[in-house]
């Protein structure tokens, strides 16, 4: 009679203590998870702004011809972007800023989609940390030409082409402020791969 | 005879106990510190590689930086024929692209001497994972900013250099030689800060993102 009750003992709460520490496992990287996906989401839209910012610097610098309405016997006076080269390497820059960001919209969307892995934000930083010497170099050469077209210098004798194309340099002016912009946007996007890949 | 050999002996027994202590107090050091470190995380060693070839990035991209920036602070060229009113003097001071350009690179190379501390820190404690995250932010922003006075000092150092037809502006490295020189050769170390900086990124993002 002792051993038949000694034998019928049944334990009910060892099947669920592993349960409850399982469930309190997901939570926490539910959470992680959580912020991670943030940044990601973050991410993708300041993307799409950088897109449009550098679209519109290589579009606007691109499209800056401007032909005086007076001309004399021997030349008509023309500015393009043609004419400086550090300009015609803006444009270049840009673009090619402008496609590697459409090209890496994929990748952002699957680092949204699967916030705990390493390899696509990795991949991303590395790309971005290069664009963003690109953007920046070429940014900053032609915000030099344009403050030397708006100044001009005493000592080496250049004169400043602002006062007579005034149409010429606003646009290449607005056109750097843009390419400055997609910059900072830069900036943000490889410190938030950073402490993404942080809380990882 | 069987004294002296005795006593032979018994020197020798006596060699071999000391050794054999020197030998467990050798072994009890090594494996107190294998526990010290295993305690304390020490012991991954690729992390502790990154952190050191991050230092001497960061090493090699002080003394770009500084060097870019001390040539182009020393450049000043007073062409022989100057006359009582037009003086043909060339100095880093007349081009405001040129001043910036030696303002950012003492900036950035102040920056890289007061993070060479930090990055030390990392190199003995390879799970810090703050102290990489705030390497990063300033990193990141110190290379903008190097790249841009860079980019913009390249952008008149290549007018010097060609000129421009269309603006009139005129060549001036064919009148001014060695001011030319000088300022194309401070160039090179202040691009090499920044490869390093990307570098440098690159290494704090790989070390951040592995497992311990």
């Amino acid at each position: 009679m002792m051993k038949s009750e000694s034998t019928a003992i049944d334990v009910p709460e060892s099947s669920a203590v592993p349960k409850g520490k399982a469930s309190l496992m997901a939570a926490t990287r539910d959470a992680k998870g959580g912020y991670n996906k943030g940044f990601a989401i973050f991410d993708f839209i300041l993307r799409l702004g950088a897109i449009v910012c550098a679209l519109a610097a290589a579009s606007t610098m691109g499209t800056s011809d401007e032909s005086l309405p007076f001309f004399n016997q021997f030349f008509q006076f023309q500015a393009s972007y043609d004419d400086i080269p550090t300009f015609q390497f803006f444009v270049i820059a840009m673009a090619m800023i402008a496609g590697y960001l459409v090209l890496s919209l994929p990748f952002s969307i699957v680092s949204i989609v699967r916030p705990h892995a390493a390899g696509p934000r990795i991949l991303l930083l590395i790309f971005d940390t290069v664009s963003l010497a690109l953007n920046t170099a070429a940014a900053a050469a032609a915000a030099d030409i344009v403050y030397l077209a708006h100044n001009g210098n005493s000592t080496t004798n250049w004169f400043a082409i602002c006062q007579q194309f005034g149409d010429f340099c606003r646009k290449v002016s607005g056109a750097v402020v843009a390419s400055f912009a997609s910059a900072v946007v830069f900036m943000l996007l490889v410190i938030m791969s950073g402490l993404a890949l942080r809380r990882q | 005879m069987r004294g002296h050999s005795y006593k032979y002996v018994a020197t020798q027994v006596k060699f071999f106990i000391e050794k054999g202590k020197f030998l467990l107090i050798v072994s009890n050091i090594r494996m107190s510190i294998v526990e010290f470190g295993q305690a304390k995380g020490l012991t991954s060693t690729p992390n502790r590689g990154l952190a050191i070839v991050d230092f001497m990035v960061r090493l090699l991209a002080v003394a770009g930086t500084l060097g870019g920036a001390i040539v182009m602070a020393s450049t000043e060229e007073t062409l022989p024929f100057s006359t009582q009113f037009v003086r043909f003097r060339a100095e880093y001071d007349d081009l405001p692209t040129f001043t910036l350009f030696v303002v950012v690179n003492f900036i950035v190379s102040g920056y890289l001497l007061l993070s060479i501390p930090l990055s030390i820190f990392n190199i003995v404690r390879n799970t810090a994972k703050n102290t990489r995250i705030l390497l990063i932010i300033f990193d990141t922003a110190m290379m903008g900013l190097l790249t841009a006075g860079a980019s913009a000092a390249a952008a008149i150092v290549y007018l010097a250099h060609k000129g421009n037809d269309r603006a009139n502006w005129f060549a001036i490295c064919r009148q001014f030689n060695s001011f030319c020189e000088r300022i194309s050769g401070s160039l090179i170390g202040s691009f090499v800060g920044v490869a390093a900086f990307i570098l440098l990124i690159l290494l704090s993002a790989v070390a951040l993102s592995r497992r311990n």
